[in-house]
């Protein structure tokens, strides 16, 4: 049974999973919030793909003997089109966007010449096995993909070769940036080591902005790959997010003002050495902007770490926090006292607190278990996080106001940007 | 039917489906008098991923009849799931009364297996009705 809203994910879903006839039957969507009266009157409707009483097509389903086709066994290799396509540019650029193999802008179409020359950018084998990729792992079965099959997405999203390897670490990661979930979710990439000054990478004023060539084509390669390396991206079957995100078209790629921070960088945080290149991973929400919090016009310094308890009142708690403090927040709480960004994590998680009622409403929050809620009643007041590493600082930005931002979002993974190149 | 199989068998969305009939439009295009000229022409490459073989796995033998037969009904545990199930079961006792019906949550995340309760219905039941929400 599911609801008609997912009728092509589940007929996508079962055929990837070697059930192509599988009997599905369907009921209005959503049941969510609906009550037993309401459930039950969909059980006495119609089935509405079939438009015909739901309860017989069930029964039907359990007792209607099995048909050839759904007896079959072997396998079958989903085919993925023609090795090449032939046409005018404005020819192909249509082909490649009607057949879901573009973010719908122009692309700059991988010819053999343009792969050859993203190839120069790794010492690696064009047919060396990167890794796998799926739009939903545990849902759809990952495709495999080599470092041929990422440089014809790398040139579609504008880069150039230099960039290469870090294109190609975020595919290594095996994470998709368009992850599918009813949730409309983005990912970040945090980019740190010397790279970010060999490719001029933007940490600077408008880092988060389209304001630089390696920021943004390297998010929007991740995005490209993350559609034609794994059958990802397609609204209905292998994307789910309701409402969508603009942040999917590029991806928040935020390379950390590390010259400018008064707080180690966030790889090395994570265990690897500053002069390494490294990208980490965030996945979640998404993010906004904290300016406005309260705290901030507080004298003479501003407690920017109260804005920041301020701005995550919202948050679920399924994701943690990743906070982008423009250089002058960071050396401003230096001064407050916040000599690392351990210190600083240690002071939010103690302090952005809920009551339980308030957690115990909120989907994706949850309020405190087994013994740790021993005593407690809906009016008491908890931390919201049990752990400070739900939080985690990058700086990034021009110092042209000491403003923040602030993403429910959390950290999944660092990847070695060296091993490509 | 036809388009479940045709996608499935494919296990790739209609977009996949499409490449082929457009590359033999394709074809067909650059042989007709209207074509263009060679040098107009470019070609770009396909910038797809390989997706794996697909086994297919044959459905289970379906019953005679669900009289005095044993059907579990399993929730994912998206929301709501429990509240429809527990109907469809009410539904069974009103309407067919010799169908015995077990509601069962499924351990684990929506996509992941679960082998105990799969364990049970095997040894205790005849059918299974599952319910992926939301």
């Amino acid at each position: 049974m599911v609801t008609i809203a997912f009728h092509d994910l589940a007929e996508t879903n079962a055929a990837s999973r070697g059930v192509p006839d599988l009997r599905i039957c369907y009921t209005p969507h959503p049941v969510w919030g609906k009550t037993p009266e309401e459930m039950y009157a969909y059980l006495e409707g119609d089935d509405p793909v079939t438009h015909k009483p739901l309860m017989p097509e069930v029964i039907s389903a359990l007792t209607k003997p099995l048909t050839e086709d759904e007896k079959k066994t072997g396998s079958v290799t989903p085919p993925v089109g023609p090795p090449t396509y032939a046409g005018s540019p404005d020819e192909l650029q249509k082909y490649y966007m009607d057949n879901g193999m573009t973010d719908f802008m122009p692309i700059v179409i991988p010819t053999e010449e343009k792969v050859a020359a993203m190839l120069k950018g790794t010492s690696h084998s064009p047919d060396e096995h990167v890794g796998d990729l799926t739009p939903a792992r545990g849902a759809f079965p990952p495709w495999s993909f080599n470092v041929h099959q990422v440089a014809i997405n790398a040139v579609m999203a504008g880069a150039t070769p230099d960039y290469f390897p870090t294109i190609l670490a975020l595919a290594a990661s095996g994470q998709s940036a368009l992850f599918s979930s009813t949730n409309s979710l983005v990912y970040a990439a945090v980019i740190n080591g010397p790279i970010r000054n060999k490719l001029n990478m933007n940490f600077g004023i408008g880092t988060m902005g389209p304001f630089s060539q390696p920021n943004a084509t390297i998010g929007r390669a991740w995005g490209l790959l993350s559609k034609n390396l794994c059958n990802g991206g397609l609204p209905g079957q292998t994307y789910e997010g309701s409402q969508g995100n603009v942040v999917n078209y590029s991806n928040l790629i935020i390379p950390e003002n590390e010259e400018a921070s008064p707080w180690d960088p966030l790889h090395v945080e994570k265990g690897f050495k500053k002069e390494e290149n490294v990208v980490s991973l965030f996945f979640g929400f998404g993010i906004q902007q904290a300016q406005g919090g309260w705290g901030l016009g507080i004298k003479p310094v501003p407690h920017y770490q109260e804005a920041m308890v301020c701005n995550c009142v919202p948050f679920a708690t399924i994701f943690g926090a990743l906070i982008v403090a423009d250089p002058l927040v960071a050396n401003g709480l230096v001064e407050l006292g916040f000599k690392k960004k351990a210190d600083l994590a240690a002071w939010l998680q103690k302090n952005a607190t809920a009551t339980v009622a308030q957690l115990k409403s909120c989907l994706f929050s949850r309020p405190p278990m087994g013994p740790a809620a021993a005593g407690l009643t809906d009016d008491s007041v908890v931390p919201k996080w049990y752990r400070p590493d739900a939080f985690n600082f990058v700086v990034a930005g021009g110092e042209t106001n000491p403003y923040h931002q602030i993403a429910n979002m959390s950290y999944r993974m660092s990847v070695s940007i060296d091993k490509w190149a | 039917m036809k388009r479940r199989s045709m996608l499935s068998l494919l296990g790739a969305a209609p977009a996949l489906l499409a490449g082929s009939k457009l590359d033999a439009a394709q074809k067909k295009s650059m042989h007709s008098k209207h074509s263009m000229g060679a040098g107009d022409k470019i070609v770009g490459l396909n910038p797809r991923g390989t997706p794996p073989a697909i086994q297919l796995i044959p459905m289970a033998p379906r019953l005679k009849t669900l009289d005095g037969k044993t059907v579990y009904l399993i929730s994912d545990g998206f929301p709501g799931a429990d509240v429809f199930l527990n109907e469809m079961k009410i539904w069974f006792a009103k309407n067919m009364p010799s169908v015995k019906t077990i509601y069962r949550l499924k351990a684990g995340g929506f996509a992941a297996d679960d082998p105990k309760l799969n364990a049970e219905v095997k040894a205790n039941g005849n059918a299974v009705i599952m319910a992926i929400g939301h």
